[in-house]
Order: structure tokens, then C-alpha cells, then sequence
């Protein structure tokens, strides 16, 4: 066991060789001869494929190279074996052992090989049970026992010295050794746990559990082989003969090579792909239930016609299947950890989609799934982008910076509609290769995607609107507000008017009217006071007029709008150029509209006259497509763009939107103005001639 | 001028203004009062049933209180062209006399209601339109006048200045010699001016009376920013 590579290394690969010779032979050249083929299969093929694995892996490991040892040892004998078999029916050598004595010098060059290989086989599965996990002796009990059992090797020969019969022989020195062995091993295992229990080490105590299953399994089997020379090597009982032979072969390959990876059985971190550690457990599992499958179907040709046999074959074959899949299913589990299937993926991710208003933490949460539930290398998802939507990364694995390493193996673009609203792009899977299920699912995914940025694009433009309105509510308010000012602050002025300019003419007139009558008392002339009387009356008369039409111009009623505007042009101090549509003489508009164009065109001209020292003024009306367009222009000093406060220009954009219009001012220093409306044209009454 | 007084028919819906109007009309002997009503209605009645020479019409009367007055003057006009309508309003705004003139200028007033205090005025227009001639409150061509609006296609455009003064003057019912006098110029200065006015505006083929009606009517019409 303390050698260099080198001998394990010669004796992998004779063990190698000796298996595909064995395979070969037993295929193509011993047709008749294929009971041993299921042996093969279940058992040495198992063997040698975990040794090969768990030594490739840890070369220094004690428990590996055993397993190897075993392994080639196995396909060492079923080599010698199948050999024997060739020469025989071949060349008609006689390579079978008499009755009693020793056999003849070719039939032992066969016969002590083997005998030996299969001795060391089943001392080496003891040594290899029983010194786990590391592989070293512990105890000096354990040293002694599997030391001397090497001395069993003496048997092959001392046995048909002493005159044994070759029956006894082959028993003796084959079968109950091989029976017995991998319990004895197993026994000595669960000594050494309980010892180890004891002196409190706590990570070979771990094995307790599974060296008592062991032990009380292999003693099991090798109670019931013990009755296999009274059966023989044909009838029903050979199967269960050829099950229980495989059986520790088997399980020690499967232990091992699953404990080397999960449990670090050799001693090493194990850094390998999971697929071939799954690759090689499924290699065992797949051999011995090939191996099972044709030991049922040769059992059954040896009772029944051959077309029944294959049936029951083709019957053991359906029925092993499930539990072949069953096994592979756990170790595909166990080797790879609770991985998603792709409808699980589907599930859990869509699931998380349709609840999901936070872009920014769903792009990561899907990268995640995709990478972990598919095995890529890595995943990446950009949800969002296009139009003004902002863009949310989320990125899984390690991507190779550039090259083509870095190239996406493919990339999914979210649609809705004809809108790309996202890509998801992955690398190549960590294992395997990427299968149409797999496209199927990472699409899916995108169209749930693309879903679930729709929605949140939908929800977004929803609460944009719902602030616009919000904004514009709030908007409303304060216009009504200062509407109701503006109209609050019109009447108290008008009653100023009233007051103090009318009535306190009214009252001078009076005081006149009285003078007149004194004066007429006194007898003397009143006609100039009467004169004066009259002027007076005529300046309140005027003032009343002006007043009324403040309040509300009467042409504007009677006459509408056109000439409603050119009588106020007409009053303008400043020369007014007035352009209005021809049809427009002939239309009324609803009251409301005629009054703000009115209004608004009013108070463009008062503010031409307060502030904008122009030399000319610009009325437009037109109407096009609906609209009524009003625009007073001039050509005054301006004013800079944001300065708009305390020119009346909030009550205008007030008054015109209260009826649905729009307003735009445009003006800069020294530029001009131009107040320009659009009222949706609401026609009262058209008048045709 | 006393020989036979002018038989008028008062239509005002405000008492006070109504008996006012026929006590200071009656009082100067010039003018029979043959009746007083209160709307469009009774107007129209008491034209049909009296046939007065001239109707003194408010602007305004129920039940619309809007432009009753004009509506009721054209429909006089209209049926009886020997009926003058001087029309009495409140507003000093021209486009009330643009509507009063719409369909022609001849036997029609449209005076501002406060001229009932220059009785010598608003005897004047009674006798203008009974004669079927047409008076405009200075007032309204005063504002026309002072005005500074343009319209492109004016027809008044190519007058001079001198041109309109006059033209203003004949739009306020003045004689060629009134006109001489307030522009303190020789009445044959006058007649020049309007006949080069008539030319300008296309007129110089109608009959003297009716050339003068219509350059008033194109003034109205014109100088400010046209109607039609």
C-alpha cells in the first residue's frame, strides 16, 4: 500500500486491459458462455470504474487505491477466467482441476492465479471496510486480523497438497472466504467506531451508523451464500446468489465514490465537475441493473422456451427501470443538491413576476433563478429600457471578461407586442449542454418577463397620471381661488365708483339744483347754473355709460364678439391693426367663449397700455380646425420671460382655462408681446343671409 | 317752421323718460304726441293704427332689453318708407348704429339718449328724417374719427385728410355750408372736397341726395373695420 503510483498505475491499467479483453471475449468469441457477463457488469465493471475514479482524484488515498486494488483484481480474475474458457473451447485444453491432488502444471497456471486474485480481492474489500475512513490502521486487533488473513493465500496451494477434494478446495479457498470477508470487515469497522466513540473522536463515530448497516448486511448475505454449494450454480436460487455476490461490490463503489464528494471520504477537496461525479455514479448504478436485468433473463432460459425467457427479461428489464430511475434520481439529487426542474424554475420565478412592482430587485431574483435552476454559467437580465423607461440589471456567475469565453451562449429578448422591454442572456451551462427544454424555459420566463415589465411600465404611466391629475386638481383650486378674488376685488372697485365718483356727483348736482332754487327765489337768472346743471348731468350720464360697460360691455351681448373687439380697438389711444376672419362676422359663439376672448383680448390691450409703451398693436382672430385663435401682439418694450407677476397674466391664463382654452405668452426685453388664446370653438348661432 | 306740428309716436318702456320726452316735445308746439308706448309691440301697433310722420324709438325695451328698437325702426322702414325713426340709445358704441344702418341710411337717427336735453338737436333729426334724410350722433363719428384702427382693404384709403374731415362732417347730416363754416373754408372749397370724395368712392353717377347718403353710409361702413 505505501508504494509509489507507478505499480498502481501498472496495475490500473493491466486491470483495464483485462476488462475490455474479458468484455471482448465474452461478447464476440464465448457466445455461449455469458453467465458470467451479468458478473461483469454488476460487479467488476462497478468496481474498477469507482477505484479508477476515487484514485484519479486522490492518488494518495489509502481507501482509493484499495478500491482500485479491488477493482483491477476483479477484472484481473473474470480475465484469467474468460482466458481459460477460450483455451478450452478453442484448443481443447483441459484447464479443470481433478478430483483430488494437484492439478496439472497448465490447469494450475490458470487455476492458482485465480485463486489468489480472488482471495486477495476479498481480503482487500475486508481491509477496505474495515480501516475506513482513512484507510490506516488504528488498533493493533485490526492489524492483527487483517494481517493474518493474507495468510488464506496459503490455502490454493496447501489445500490439494493435503489432499482435499477439489470441491472442498474450491470452496474453501472461493466462496467462503468471499462470503465471509466484507462482514468480517464491516465487524471490525463497527468495533472501531465504538472505540473511537469512547476516546471521543467524534468524525470515525459518524460511521457507526452506516458500519453496523453494513455488517449486519454483509453477514446477512454471507449466511445465505453458505447455502449455495447445496444449490449449485443453476435454478432460482442463482439469482438471488448472483444479487448477493454483486451486492458488496456495488454498494462499497456507490459509498465511496458518493462519500468522496460529499464528505470528503479521500481526504481532498474534490474539485470536480458534479456531472462526472453523477456520470459515475450513474455508470454504477446503470451496470448493475444491466447486470441484474440479464441475470433474471438467463435464469428464466433456463426453464422456459426462449421466446417466454425473453419476455420475463423483457418483463424484469420494465420492472427494474423505475427503481434504476429511482436511484439515479437520488443521486442526481444528492450529487447536485436540490436543483429546480424547469417547471419549478417556471413556478417559483413566475410566481415572483406576477407580484413584482420593484424592477430593480426582480432583474437580480431572475438572473439568480435562471443561473442556479438551469446550471449556466451565468445568466444576465436587463429589464426596462426603451422609451424613457429606466434600465435594471441583474447579473448571476461570474461572466468571462471578453473573448469569446465572455460571449452570451444565447440571448432572449423581452417582447410585448413590438416593444423590447428587457434581453436575458446566459452563458453556457456549468454541465451538459443546453437542451430545446431548457430554451423553452428561459423563454417562458422572458414572456413573463416582458409581462411583468409591462405591468410596471403600466403602473408607472398610471401614477404619472394620477399625479398630472393631482397636480392639475390642485391647480384648479388655486385658479378658482383667485378667480373668485379677482371677481371679489372687480366689485369692490365698481363700488368705489359708484360711491365715491357717481353719487357724489349725484350729490353736487343736488347741491346745484338747490343754489338754482335760491337764486330763483331771490329773483335773479339760473340759467347759467341751469347750464352747468346739465353739463353735470351729462358727465354722470357718461360715467354711469363707462362704468355699466366695465361691468359688461353691452355690444359684446347684443352683437358679439368681432364687434365687441373692434369698438374696444377703436378706443385705443395707439394705432390697432384688427385682422378677423370674414365668416366670423356672421357666428355667435357660446356666451362663455366670447366673453374670455373678450376679456383676454380687454386686458391685452390695458396691459399694452400700462406697460408696454408700444407704438402699434396686432388683433388676430382666425379660426382653424375648432379653434377660435385670438392673439393681441404689439411691438413694445417686452419683458423677460419669467417675469410675468403683476401683469394680470395669471388672472388671463385663469380666466381662459376655465373654459377649456390654452394660453401662451411669448415676449422678451425690447421684443414686443403677443398674447396668443385657443378656445374650442362652441358655435351659438350662425347668421346667413 | 310752426305751420303744422310733426305727429311723432314715443316708444319707451321707463315711465319717467317717456313723459319726459312728450311733455319737453309738446311743450315746444312743434310736435304732436299722438301716442307713447311701451315696447316693440305697441309700436308697431300704434305705427299701423296712427301712421305718425316720425317715430321716437328707444334701443332697448322689453321683453329682450337688447336691440328691440332697431329691429322694430327696420320693420317700419320697411313698411311704411315715409315714416322717419329717430332711435334713442343709451350706447355711445358705433356698432349700434352700424346695425341701425344696415339696410340704408335714408329716414333713419340714431341719437344718444341724453340729446333730449339739446331739444334744438333733437328737433333737427325729427324733421331730417321726416324729410328722409339721416343724422348720426356726433358722439358716435367722434369716435370713428379719432379712432386709429386700420383695415387693409379701407376704401376710405385713398381720401385725404382734408377729404374725411369733410366727409365726417356731411356723415353728422351737415349742409355744405355748415360744413364751410366749422372747417372755416369757402363753401365752394366744400364742394369740391365732396365731389372728389363722391369720385373716390365710386359715386359720382348718383343723384346728388343719394351720392351724399351713400359716402356717409361707405364712411360707416368703412372706417372702421368693415361690416360684410
Amino acid at each position: 500500500m505505501r508504494g509509489s503510483g507507478r505499480p498502481i498505475r501498472i496495475a490500473a491499467l493491466a486491470g483495464g486491459l483485462c476488462l475490455l479483453w474479458a468484455a471482448a471475449t465474452g461478447a464476440f468469441l464465448l457466445r455461449n458462455n455469458t453467465v458470467t457477463l451479468p458478473w461483469i457488469l454488476g460487479s467488476v465493471l462497478p468496481c474498477y470504474c469507482a477505484g479508477l475514479f476515487a484514485w484519479w482524484h486522490a492518488p494518495a488515498s489509502r481507501v482509493a487505491r484499495r478500491l482500485l486494488l479491488v477493482g483491477t483484481a476483479l477484472s484481473v480474475s473474470i480475465g484469467i477466467r474468460y482466458t481459460s474458457a477460450l483455451l478450452t473451447a478453442r484448443h481443447g485444453w483441459d484447464l479443470t482441476a481433478p478430483e483430488n491432488g494437484l492439478p496439472s502444471l497448465e490447469a494450475s497456471l490458470v487455476v492458482l492465479p485465480t485463486e489468489w486474485v480472488n482471495l486477495t480481492v476479498s481480503i482487500l474489500v475486508a481491509h477496505l471496510l474495515a480501516l475506513l475512513p482513512d484507510g490506516r490502521f488504528h488498533l493493533r486487533h485490526e492489524r492483527l486480523v487483517l494481517r493474518s488473513l493474507w495468510a488464506l493465500l496459503v490455502l490454493p496451494l496447501a489445500l490439494p497438497l493435503a489432499r482435499v477434494p477439489t470441491r472442498d478446495v474450491e470452496y474453501a479457498v472461493f466462496y467462503y472466504p468471499e462470503a465471509w470477508l466484507p462482514g468480517i470487515g464491516a465487524v471490525l469497522l463497527v468495533v472501531r467506531c465504538l472505540r473511537a466513540r469512547a476516546a471521543g473522536r467524534r468524525d470515525i463515530a459518524a460511521l457507526l451508523p452506516v458500519a453496523v448497516a453494513a455488517a449486519v448486511l454483509f453477514l446477512a448475505r454471507a449466511a445465505s451464500r453458505l447455502f449455495r454449494p447445496w444449490h449449485g450454480e443453476a435454478g432460482a436460487l442463482y439469482l438471488i446468489g448472483a444479487v448477493l455476490g454483486a451486492l458488496p461490490y456495488v454498494l462499497i463503489s456507490l459509498s465511496v465514490v458518493y462519500a468522496a464528494f460529499r464528505y470528503r471520504l479521500l481526504g481532498v477537496d474534490i474539485v470536480i465537475r458534479r456531472s462526472v461525479v453523477y456520470g459515475t455514479l450513474w455508470l454504477i448504478i446503470s451496470g448493475w441493473y444491466l447486470g441484474m436485468a440479464m441475470t433474471l433473463g438467463l435464469t428464466a432460459g433456463q426453464y422456459f422456451p426462449i421466446g417466454l425467457s425473453v419476455l420475463v427479461a423483457v418483463t424484469a428489464t420494465a420492472l427494474f427501470q423505475p427503481l434504476r430511475a429511482r436511484l439515479n434520481q437520488l443521486a442526481e439529487r444528492r450529487v447536485f443538491g436540490e436543483r429546480l426542474s424547469g417547471f419549478e424554475l417556471l413556478v417559483q420565478l413566475g410566481s415572483s413576476l406576477e407580484h413584482a412592482y420593484d424592477l430593480s430587485r426582480l432583474a437580480p431574483r431572475l438572473a439568480a433563478g435562471l443561473q442556479g435552476g438551469l446550471g449556466l454559467s451565468w445568466a444576465r437580465v436587463r429589464l426596462g429600457g426603451g422609451g424613457d423607461m429606466p434600465v435594471h440589471l441583474g447579473t448571476a456567475g461570474r461572466r468571462p471578461a471578453g473573448g469569446t469565453h465572455g460571449k452570451p451562449a444565447g440571448g432572449i429578448p423581452l417582447r410585448y407586442g413590438d416593444d423590447v422591454l428587457g434581453l436575458i442572456e446566459y452563458g453556457p451551462k456549468t454541465d451538459g449542454r443546453f437542451t430545446p427544454e431548457d430554451h423553452d424555459v428561459v423563454e417562458t420566463l422572458a414572456r413573463q418577463a416582458a409581462l411583468a415589465v409591462h405591468n410596471v411600465r403600466l403602473a408607472a404611466e398610471l401614477s404619472t397620471r394620477v399625479n398630472e391629475v393631482q397636480r392639475q386638481a390642485g391647480e384648479l383650486d388655486a385658479s378658482r381661488a383667485r378667480i373668485v378674488q379677482a371677481q371679489d376685488s372687480e366689485r369692490r372697485r365698481i363700488e368705489r365708483r359708484l360711491h365715491d365718483g357717481i353719487q357724489q356727483d349725484l350729490v353736487a348736482l343736488v347741491a346745484k339744483l338747490r343754489l338754482a332754487r335760491n337764486r330763483l327765489g331771490r329773483g335773479g337768472d339760473i340759467d347759467a347754473v341751469l347750464t352747468e346743471v346739465q353739463d353735470d348731468a351729462y358727465r354722470v350720464i357718461d360715467e354711469l355709460r363707462e362704468v355699466a360697460h366695465g361691468i359688461h360691455p353691452p355690444v359684446l351681448t347684443d352683437q358679439g364678439l368681432v364687434a365687441a373687439v373692434t369698438s374696444r380697438a377703436r378706443r385705443m389711444p395707439i394705432p390697432v391693426t384688427v385682422r378677423i376672419e370674414k365668416s366670423l362676422d356672421r357666428v355667435r359663439f357660446a356666451l362663455d367663449i366670447e366673453e374670455s376672448a373678450f376679456y383676454l383680448v380687454s386686458e391685452a390691450l390695458t396691459n399694452v397700455l400700462k406697460h408696454a409703451e408700444a407704438t402699434h398693436v396686432t388683433i388676430r382672430i382666425t379660426r382653424a380646425g375648432g379653434w377660435l385663435v385670438v392673439e393681441v401682439s404689439d411691438d413694445g418694450v417686452g419683458f423677460p420671460t419669467g417675469t410675468t407677476r403683476g401683469l394680470g397674466l395669471t388672472g388671463m391664463r385663469d380666466r381662459i382655462e376655465a373654459v377649456g382654452g390654452d394660453l401662451w405668452i411669448t415676449s422678451r426685453s425690447g421684443g414686443g408681446t403677443t398674447i396668443r388664446t385657443r378656445l374650442a370653438e362652441r358655435v351659438r348661432e350662425e347668421i346667413h343671409d | 317752421m310752426t305751420e303744422r306740428p310733426l305727429r311723432v309716436v314715443i316708444a319707451e318702456d321707463h315711465y319717467l323718460v317717456r313723459e319726459g320726452t312728450r311733455r319737453l316735445l309738446e311743450d315746444t308746439g312743434d310736435v304732436a304726441v299722438v301716442s307713447a308706448v311701451g315696447d316693440a309691440a305697441e309700436l308697431l301697433e300704434a305705427v299701423e293704427e296712427l301712421r305718425p310722420e316720425v317715430v321716437i324709438a328707444d334701443i332697448r325695451m322689453p321683453p329682450g332689453h337688447h336691440t328691440e328698437g332697431i329691429a322694430a325702426a327696420h320693420a317700419i322702414r320697411a313698411g311704411h318708407p315715409g315714416i322717419g325713426v329717430v332711435m334713442l340709445s343709451q350706447h355711445a358704441d358705433e356698432n349700434y348704429a352700424f346695425d341701425l344702418f344696415q339696410r340704408g341710411t335714408d329716414g333713419l337717427a340714431y341719437l344718444l339718449k341724453e340729446r333730449i336735453g339739446e331739444l334744438d338737436e333733437l328737433l333737427r333729426a325729427l324733421r331730417e328724417v321726416a324729410a328722409g334724410r339721416s343724422v348720426v350722433d356726433p358722439r358716435i363719428v367722434e369716435v370713428l374719427m379719432g379712432s386709429h384702427t386700420r383695415a387693409a382693404d379701407a376704401p376710405l384709403a385713398a381720401l385725404t385728410r382734408r377729404e374725411l374731415d369733410v366727409l365726417r362732417h356731411m356723415a353728422e347730416g351737415k349742409t355744405n355750408r355748415a360744413i364751410a363754416q366749422a372747417l372755416v373754408l369757402s363753401e365752394s372749397t366744400i364742394e369740391k372736397h365732396v365731389n372728389s370724395t363722391f369720385a373716390k368712392l365710386g359715386l359720382a353717377e348718383e343723384p346728388q341726395l343719394h351720392r351724399r347718403v351713400s359716402a356717409v353710409l361707405a364712411y360707416l361702413r368703412h372706417a372702421p373695420r368693415g361690416r360684410g
